[in-house]
């Protein structure tokens, strides 16, 4: 049986609670780390292959290094609590169920950056979410784990509960720092990178919450432990949200080298009703659609890529036979339509032109030039833009169109029009 | 009497307003905090809400009143008491989402995007709200509520007043 | 100082310099909208795309600097297609609207895609709508659907008028330009916003339909709306005067001086030029005798002038001069002066207009060449009178001669009965000046002046910067320059000084440079398009 991690509070009453946590042994590698040189913990997330776990996969030991050595300007620390890929919560069940351990890795981070300011920016929909986080951070505060002095460490660390107001963007890095200060969430020209300029222009680290609650694990029991968990890609395990058309939807924590048909008919009872799977997109809507004959790979930062998709947010959707894939397209088209910022221009004005002609074409309007010129405008957007929310939304746009190229064109056959 | 028309937070608000642009290094920071703040308290964000908020910013109105329109969950005009949301993104497409979609729309008789005439239930369709486990779901006011069927959705409409 | 190839040549730069900048040190055009450099760095429209050695993709240059050792391709075949695909993107929802869209001519998305673009368009689904013709201001008129939403104009208004006044509201291909509702774009620049949209989403309301910018010819000029003398191009309309009721000077547009006004210019001065036009330009010598006056030949007029000038003492003549005259119309005033023997030499008349100014551009002193007039010594000799006592003078009838130039003596502070008694004291008033007002209306002798645009010459602004004004259309009717008119005077009277051989105002002006010390060693050419400093 494999080790849980993440969701190991999740059973328990009250897991929420600072004092249900500390039973657990909450804390305690918070204690550890305050002896540990700032150097010391970043390299142990280094070598513990700590990949970022909020769709790009960036190894975090790196990033934080980014933050130039001789700034004295004051360091943030960001939790992206924006979570709004499409297909994925895990992060929700994370922040209701054990709020703890999201604090807990935050000051632990906050030590190795040379942060005392955090900031969690949690999207606005989150209500309940955010007051069982609120009360966890009056809860810390008063036991001295917060603010001033921790634990007579000498250290500072003072967290701001920042509720966002709609919008997918601002789960995009610099759109949510933009957002932070009080802006429309448009993300920013790089360079400069935040870990150089961030929010309010000071350097900055962004990280998603649940790539910071793998932070005290790996403290307490060492990077060997949890890079020995998963692949050579990437350590530890990791929560993948898993929905659509199988029998037991929710969260699943598995090591990282878990295969996407593992996920599906051992972890989530197969396809709902005993139907077939017809397609299965393996990180969160921006990734490419994979079908049936490419589920045999590890669920790592590595796996998906070698399909041509990408692990991303982890968040599984699964399609069976039923599901006409022309249309589930129009749908993630409109998603990202609706989205896009309006900040840089190939995004902004091809969006709503490709979600119109997917529209166009299940409704039984579309044209035969009409597939080639949604493959050709969102090559010629992908890699252009200010950032790569384009790019996810190129991945459906293309892989649904080639893989299943034949179902749109009987669509587009069936009310032909010269 | 302060309303959206009129607009005037409290003392304690006016306080609570400079405490949280305090927590920012950069007051603007504090921005969608007091905005969330003015909608809960005048009930949506009115273009003298937004000249409101942004003297209390020193800002200029235009870029407040790019934020709100920027912000779904910023309504510009007055809302229902309530507000359902329901999610029609690709797994609760996936999962039947118009069919409940068309059954509240039936129930409420209105479209996604307008409120019922008895100012009862703003009723919006919206994009992923990250519950997908328990898809067809859609947002009640603050709460969540999901593995929704033509009857539960019955159930939870008679509980609004 | 970076070392960098682009296109294959070696150039140096500034350290910190954009490769926009670079490459127009290399003089390569590197296509782009929404950078401009007044303004900070949007990285909006993608066009500005790069090739950059061992970098994977193209990069924008607006926000790449200069590094020692780069390597930069601008024509390559994969610059030259993301250039086609930018292209396609930004017309995707554009309006067709060419027809009836005044930057037609000078619009940089039908420049951009003649040069870059030339694809076949396949947008056959609905485009966005957006509100059309909706004033901001009193000068600038919005089409929302033609707005490639580069944001220069909100950042124009954050950043250099500081007026925040328009924002863009929403989001995605709904993205909308706009003004807070109910508010105005009124701040005193809101036309450089009309230059710096490089599409015709905001252009001018008074040029709104007036003419097709083709045929339009362009002189470059200074305004005469103030005292920093903003650096402008006229442009004319002499091809198709049934266009515009006829007008010649279609409108005004700032021209770029890194030391007078950048790339600005106040609305005042963009939108001051309807004068030259204006039904009350004078434009025939006029011999007033009785009420109506008589149109009469320049032979005549000025045999006239010189009679007068004969007829009385050099202690009953006055000269009140005005700095709206060029330096050359002064200096040429100041010799004849000087030969006549007439001390009474002035040009400060208080003016009763708001004299409005801030630190920006707009100076309270609304004469192009008030400091001119200083340093080519127009003020009264010992014991003459100075402007004030000439009009008290006249008023007395001690004055006989009164020659006015340009002034609208009723739009000065002077109370209104003192002006009519000196217009009436003194036995014969002389009016020179471009345009017809109280005092030409008394004057016995009217004689037309040619505006700034209608001739060349120069102007010392407030800094002391000597700026050349270049002729933009001929004169109107028989309308002379000033330096002419006096110069046949002193040639009439037999004076021999050479400035009273002038043909050209260049002449004029190097003698001004020979005898006034501020002035000495100017040349037109050293002047230039940029203009040069007087010496302290």
């Amino acid at each position: 049986m494999a080790e849980k991690i993440f969701t190991r509070n999740f059973h328990l009453t009250d897991s929420h609670t600072l004092a249900r946590y500390k039973e657990t042994g909450g804390y305690t590698a918070l204690a550890k780390a305050l002896t540990m040189e700032p150097a010391a913990i970043t390299e142990e997330v280094k070598k513990a292959n700590l990949r970022g776990l909020g769709g790009a996969a960036f190894p975090t030991g790196v990033k934080w290094g980014f933050i130039p050595k001789a700034s004295t300007a004051p360091r943030y620390l960001v939790i992206n609590a924006d979570e709004g890929e499409p297909g994925t919560f895990k992060d929700r069940y994370l922040m209701e169920r054990d709020p703890h351990a999201l604090l807990e890795g935050m000051v632990i981070a906050a030590r190795a950056i040379g942060s005392h300011q955090g900031f969690i920016y949690i999207r606005g929909e989150y209500v309940q979410p955010w007051r069982v986080l609120d009360a966890a951070v009056r809860e810390a505060y008063a036991a001295g784990l917060l603010g001033k002095n921790i634990q007579g460490s000498g250290t500072d660390f003072d967290i701001v509960l920042h509720r966002g107001a709609g919008a997918y963007i601002c789960g995009e890095e610099t759109g949510l720092l933009s957002s932070l200060e009080g802006k429309k969430g448009w993300p920013k020209i790089k360079p400069p990178f935040p870990a150089v300029k961030g929010a309010f222009g000071n350097p900055t680290i962004v990280n998603n919450v649940e790539t910071i609650m793998a932070v005290p694990h790996i403290i307490n029991r060492g990077a060997e432990w949890f890079a020995g968990l998963g692949t050579k890609s990437q350590g530890g395990t990791r929560l993948y949200s898993v929905s659509g058309h199988v029998e037991k939807p929710g969260v699943v924590e598995a090591p990282v080298s878990v295969t996407l048909r593992q996920l599906i008919y051992e972890h989530c009872g197969g396809i709902r009703g005993g139907r077939k799977l017809k397609g299965v997109v393996p990180g969160g809507s921006s990734a490419a659609i994979l079908t049936p004959d490419e589920i045999d790979i590890p669920m790592d930062a590595d796996g998906p890529k070698s399909k041509g998709s990408m692990i991303g947010s982890a968040g599984v959707i699964v399609m069976d036979e039923t599901v006409s894939i022309p249309e589930a397209l129009m749908v993630v088209a409109r998603f990202y339509a609706h989205e896009s910022c309006g900040q840089c221009t190939p995004c902004r004005e091809s969006t709503g032109w490709i979600y119109k002609m997917t529209r166009r074409i299940v409704e039984g309007k579309g044209r035969k030039e009409d597939l080639d010129t949604i493959l050709d405008v969102a090559r010629r957007g992908a890699g252009t833009t200010i950032c790569a929310f384009y790019d996810g939304a190129v991945g459906p746009y293309i892989s649904y169109i080639e893989k299943f190229r034949s179902e749109f064109e009987d669509l587009i056959r069936s009310e032909s029009h010269a | 009497m302060s309303d959206a028309r009129n607009p005037e937070f409290t003392p304690e608000q006016l306080a609570e307003v400079r405490r949280l642009q305090g927590l920012y290094p950069d007051r603007r920071g504090a921005l969608l905090p007091v905005l969330h703040l003015a909608q809960d308290t005048f009930g949506h964000i009115s273009l003298e809400v937004e000249e409101y908020v942004a003297g209390l910013f020193g800002m200029h109105a235009a870029h407040v009143h790019e934020v709100v329109t920027f912000y779904t969950l910023f309504f510009q005009k007055p809302k229902g008491r309530h507000v359902v949301s329901v999610c029609h993104n690709i797994s609760c497409y996936l999962m039947n989402a118009k069919g409940i979609i068309q059954h509240l729309g039936e129930r409420l008789g209105v479209e996604p995007g307008e409120t019922t005439p008895d100012g009862r239930i703003t009723f919006l369709t919206v994009e992923c709200l990250c519950a997908c486990e328990q898809a067809p779901m859609m947002q009640v006011d603050d709460r969540y509520e999901g593995n929704l069927t033509n009857e539960k959705v019955d159930r939870i409409l008679d509980g609004l007043r | 100082m970076p070392k960098l190839t682009v296109n294959g040549k070696t150039i140096e730069v500034p350290e910190g310099t954009n490769l926009i900048e670079a490459a127009k040190v290399a003089g390569v055009e590197v296509p782009h909208y929404c950078y401009h450099p007044a303004l900070s760095i949007a990285g909006q429209c993608r066009l500005c795309m790069v090739d950059i050695e061992k970098l994977p993709r193209p990069q924008i240059a607006c926000n790449t600097q200069a590094a020692e050792g780069m390597v930069v391709e601008t024509e390559t075949p994969r610059v030259k297609d993301t250039r086609r695909s930018m292209m396609e993107f930004h017309l995707i929802n554009h309006p067709l609207d060419c027809p009836v869209c005044d930057q037609a001519g000078e619009c940089f998305l039908q420049i951009y895609y003649m040069k870059h673009g030339l694809y076949d368009p396949r947008m056959v689904d609905e485009k966005v709508h957006k509100p059309k013709a909706v004033p901001l201001g009193p000068h600038v008129i919005l089409d929302a659907e033609r707005c490639i939403l580069c944001s220069r104009c909100v950042r124009y208004c954050d950043e250099v008028t500081h007026t925040g006044e328009l924002g863009i509201f929403q989001r995605g291909d709904h993205s909308e330009i706009g003004l807070f509702p109910g508010k105005a774009l009124e701040n005193k620049y809101s036309g450089n916003v009309i230059d710096i949209c490089p599409v015709g989403a905001l252009t001018d309301r008074d040029f709104r339909f007036k003419v097709r910018v083709w045929y339009l010819d362009t002189a470059k000029s200074v305004c005469n709306g103030c005292a920093r003398g903003c650096n402008i191009e006229v442009h004319t309309n002499k091809h198709r005067s049934h266009h515009n009721e006829g007008r010649r000077v279609a409108r005004l547009k700032p021209r770029f001086n890194p030391d007078v006004n950048k790339w600005w210019i106040c609305d005042a001065g963009r939108y001051g030029f309807r004068w030259i036009d204006d039904k009350s330009r004078l434009a025939q010598p006029m011999h007033r005798a009785g009420v109506q006056g008589a149109e009469v030949s320049w032979d005549r007029a000025l045999q006239e002038v010189v009679a007068l000038l004969g007829r009385y003492r050099p202690e009953e003549i006055g000269f009140l001069a005005s700095p709206q005259m060029s330096n050359e119309d002064l200096w040429t005033l100041k010799r004849l002066a000087d030969q006549l023997g007439v001390k009474n030499l002035d040009f400060q008349v208080p003016s009763a207009a708001p004299g409005d100014e801030d630190d920006f551009l707009i100076r309270a002193d609304k004469n192009p060449n008030t400091r001119g007039a200083v340093l080519a010594g127009i003020a009264p000799e010992p014991g003459g009178l100075d402007a004030a006592g000439m009009l008290r003078a006249a008023g007395e009838k001690r004055l006989k001669l009164l020659w006015i130039f340009h002034h609208d003596l009723a739009a000065s502070t002077w109370p209104e009965a003192q002006v009519l008694a000196a217009l009436d004291g003194a036995e014969t008033v002389i009016f020179q000046g471009t345009s017809a007002n109280d005092a030409s209306t008394r004057a016995h002798l009217v004689l037309p002046s040619a505006a700034y645009v209608e001739r060349e010459g120069t102007f010392t602004n407030f800094q002391g910067r000597v700026q050349r004004f270049r002729t933009a259309v001929q004169p109107l009717g028989a309308s002379w320059p000033d330096w002419m008119i006096l110069s046949f005077v002193g040639k009439a009277l037999g004076f021999q000084d050479p400035v009273f051989a002038a043909e050209r105002a260049e002449q004029v002006f190097n003698a001004l440079a020979g005898g006034a010390p501020p002035f000495a060693g100017m040349t037109y050419r050293a002047i230039g398009d940029a203009g040069a400093m007087v010496k302290a």
